[in-house]
């Protein structure tokens, strides 16, 4: 006859119990989400980010941008109406961590790719509330004019290789020149936009890119890479 | 080896002092600071334009601030204090050990502040620290557990007391969920920046579970550990069931952990997680007020306690409101509920109840106990105080609550509204507008609640400092040798 | 006794923290890791520091309430 007070008069058996007990529920739904193979659909046109927007979306993160606008557009009517078709699994797929986010004190960016010009974009960092009077967003002025930190970006890829992102040699060679290339609208960007379909090059500066330029590149292609045309409502079955 | 009943165990109580005092000061800082960044959403001329003070970098420095600064020294300190009074064992390890952890987690959370400030964050919420502060945490955590579990194995008492069943979960699940959800590689080991081995939807899936694990594990059982030895203690009653106990402690453990999927609802996580997470984070619902009823019922003939002793009065209403935030979260796990709060200021109405309802108040419920007790004063300074504290805290909780009721479901109705012409009748900038009046008012609570610390501040130091509240020698035996026996099952 | 040997186990280890933090500052790419290794080596200083003199105030207040209580 089992009795609860041989648990409590044994402190490694209750440890042991109370470990295997919180493990279960965390199996069961986190395993199978890398063993179904559907879980991340079929889609065509993803691609990893280049040096430019992974550079842009570290600084996304540290600004904490994820913390007032989502990146998930949910299958919802109006949800897909204002922002555009429902988010894939596959769309995040290259994104080490996740920026679904989870809430919105300013629109979600999902499908911002291309909805506004880069001037638009660095107008808004620079005084949001220019544009948007009712905007609570803060004014990120200083990023225009802070020099985008970027010797080690080489490295960044290569960490991202190492954690799955399907980088090639050819790309990690050539991650500093791709950058530079990026934000420069004068520079022959052939290479570039072979390695990475759908970039978007931004204006730059005189002095070297910006962390603003890295940003705006970032924004400039989110949401635009999967080709919905293309794909049926089978490949999107999980 | 059983110590000679006649000889007082010398309790480290040292440790719990340091840890009490740095729980004070987080609260004031943490409450501080959310205050701040409340005025940002009302006013956001306050972000003043300048990178370190922003909302975004900000925020974390909040929620670490009241989460892991305050929450956390308190979990620590009372899980000290309760382990070796409960076990009438003195803490294992040794003095250094414990003030490893205390000096150890203070750093720690130092650090972390001063990073996002600085703009280094892994980007998920409740762990943005980055890989090199999350591996100091580790070591700091594995000596924490190591303490309490040894204290656990040299204990006197034969039967481990509920308290520590809860405090145990806390200190083992927080162990795997830190492990598992920050699991990262950096660019160099000379550099902050790292990448989460997880991307997508895994990440997303793994970060909720951890997320909604740590409002389970850090905000719920280990403050459970603390309402299940201080209720007793100040209600001077056993708890109300011991079977209830039981059932509760395993019910919740094994069931919080599913309801991860609950934050990621019509999101491209697949249905089935999504519906494995509502069904549990339902469920849930039944092991929470389990716990909520045993310790309310606890009070059952000592109700009238509860006139006369306001710090009583904090741990009572904190069950109330964990009941409350227990019952609204299963509420936001059905899908077509979530449908219209995802995203929504109703979640961070639902989080405050929560953390400002539940946990706030049962820590200053346990505050207003240890410091009489820690420092050998006679009481409290000032009970009157107590009672300010009590009611400009309770008002400005609900002004918070409410108005982010009515933000978030006002958020949630306009964003999907249509017009007569089946249009879009919002845009996203009105919604935004329309809320302001709400902000402001959510940003005055917060006011009222930081204001109720300070009293609580000012009424503690003077229980320390004042003569009045020196022991006299009629008092002196009140808290009997250190090995006193405590508040049965 | 056991505090003694606790001290020294810690002492070791915070020690070793303590350097590593060291090595870490040497190469920072960033500031938060130069800050960061540069706390850690000054968290193990203080708290080596804290160790020690905690070991021999307790040793000379021994010796002066009359020998020494291992």
């Amino acid at each position: 006859m089992f009795r609860h007070e041989w648990i409590e008069k044994n402190a490694i058996l209750l440890l042991v119990l109370t470990l295997l007990t919180v493990a279960i529920g965390g199996i069961v739904e986190i395993i199978p989400l890398f063993t179904i193979e559907t879980t991340v659909e079929h889609v065509v046109g993803m691609r990893p980010y280049t040096p430019l927007e992974l550079m842009g979306r570290g600084i996304y993160i540290r600004e904490g941008c994820y913390l007032c606008h989502s990146q998930q557009i949910r299958a919802l009517k109006d949800e897909v109406e204002r922002y555009g078709h429902f988010s894939l699994a596959a769309e995040s797929m290259y994104d080490h961590p996740f920026q679904w986010g989870s809430k919105r004190i300013g629109p979600d960016l999902a499908r911002v790719g291309g909805k506004y010009s880069s001037d638009w974009h660095y107008a808004h960092l620079t005084n949001p509330q220019e544009l948007v009077p009712e905007s609570l967003m803060p004014k990120y002025r200083f990023m225009a004019t802070t020099p985008l930190d970027f010797d080690h970006v080489a490295e960044h890829l290569r960490t991202n290789r190492f954690v799955g992102v399907p980088y090639s040699d050819e790309q990690i060679a050539h991650a500093k020149e791709d950058l530079l290339t990026q934000a420069d609208p004068t520079a022959d960007a052939e290479a570039l936009m072979k390695r990475y379909p759908k970039a978007v090059v931004v204006p730059g500066s005189t002095k070297g890119p910006t962390e603003m330029d890295a940003l705006v590149a970032y924004l400039q292609m989110l949401g635009t890479l999967v080709d919905f045309a293309n794909t049926s409502a089978e490949k999107l079955q999980q | 080896m059983a110590e000679p009943m006649q000889v007082p165990i010398q309790y480290n109580e040292a440790v719990v002092r340091k840890f009490v005092i740095a729980g004070v000061f987080w609260a004031v800082v943490a409450f501080l600071v959310g205050v701040y960044i409340a005025a940002e959403l009302a006013w956001p001329e306050a972000n003043l334009g300048f990178s370190f003070v922003n909302f975004g970098r900000l925020r974390p420095v909040h929620t670490s601030g009241a989460i892991f600064a305050f929450g956390g020294s308190i979990l620590l300190g009372t899980s000290f204090y309760v382990v070796q009074r409960t076990c009438r064992a003195r803490l294992f390890g040794g003095e250094a050990l414990a003030d490893f952890v205390f000096w150890g987690y203070q750093f720690f959370i130092v650090m972390a502040a001063l990073s996002y400030v600085m703009g280094y964050s892994q980007g998920q919420e409740y762990a943005e620290p980055e890989w090199h502060l999350d591996l100091w945490l580790t070591v700091v955590w594995v000596i924490y557990a190591v303490i309490f579990v040894g204290t656990l194995l040299k204990r006197e008492e034969p039967h481990i007391y509920v308290a520590n069943w809860f405090y145990l979960a806390f200190i083992l699940t927080i162990a795997v969920l830190h492990l598992v959800n920050n699991a990262a590689i950096p660019i160099s080991m000379y550099s902050a920046k790292s990448y989460s081995v997880y991307s997508g939807v895994q990440s997303a899936l793994i970060q909720w579970w951890y997320g909604h694990n740590a409002v389970g594990f850090f905000l719920t059982a280990g403050f459970l550990g603390m309402m299940y030895y201080f209720i007793p203690k100040q209600a001077d009653r056993p708890i109300y069931s011991y079977r209830l106990s039981v059932v509760h402690f395993w019910s919740l453990v094994f069931m919080y952990i599913w309801a991860g999927p609950h934050h990621l609802h019509y999101t491209s996580l697949p249905d089935w997680t999504q519906t494995l997470g509502m069904v549990f984070s339902l469920m849930l619902w039944m092991p929470s007020w389990g716990g909520m009823i045993n310790g309310l019922m606890t009070l059952s003939g000592a109700w009238d306690k509860l006139r006369t002793n306001p710090a009583l009065r904090f741990s009572v209403t904190a069950v109330g409101f964990y009941g409350m935030s227990t019952f609204e979260g299963p509420v936001l796990s059905i899908r077509d509920v979530n449908a219209l709060a995802h995203y929504t200021d109703w979640v961070v109405g639902h989080v405050h109840s929560g953390t400002l309802g539940w946990n706030a108040f049962i820590s200053f419920g346990a505050i207003y106990y240890l410091v009489p007790a820690l420092w050998k004063r006679s009481g409290l300074y000032s009970t009157r105080l107590v009672a300010w504290h009590y009611w400009i805290s309770t008002l400005g909780i609900v002004l918070y609550i409410s108005s982010m009721w009515v933000a978030g479901i006002m958020q949630g109705l306009m964003w999907r509204a249509y017009d007569a012409f089946g249009f879009l009748q919002y845009s996203f900038a009105e919604s935004v507008n329309a809320v302001h009046p709400y902000y402001v008012i959510r940003w005055m609570g917060g006011v009222m609640f930081f204001v109720g610390a300070l009293i609580m501040v000012y009424n503690l130091v003077m229980t320390v400092r004042s003569p009045s509240t020196n022991l006299s020698a009629s008092d002196a035996g009140q808290f009997g040798p250190a090995g006193a026996v405590v508040a049965g099952e | 006794m056991e505090d003694d040997i606790s001290g020294i186990i810690v002492g070791i280890m915070v020690a070793v923290l303590g350097l590593v933090g060291l090595v870490m500052a040497s190469g920072a790419y960033d500031s938060e890791i130069f800050i960061f290794g540069l706390s850690v080596a000054g968290f193990a200083v203080l708290f080596d520091i804290g160790l020690i003199r905690r070991h021999h105030d307790r040793r000379a207040l021994a010796r002066h309430r009359g020998g020494k209580h291992g």
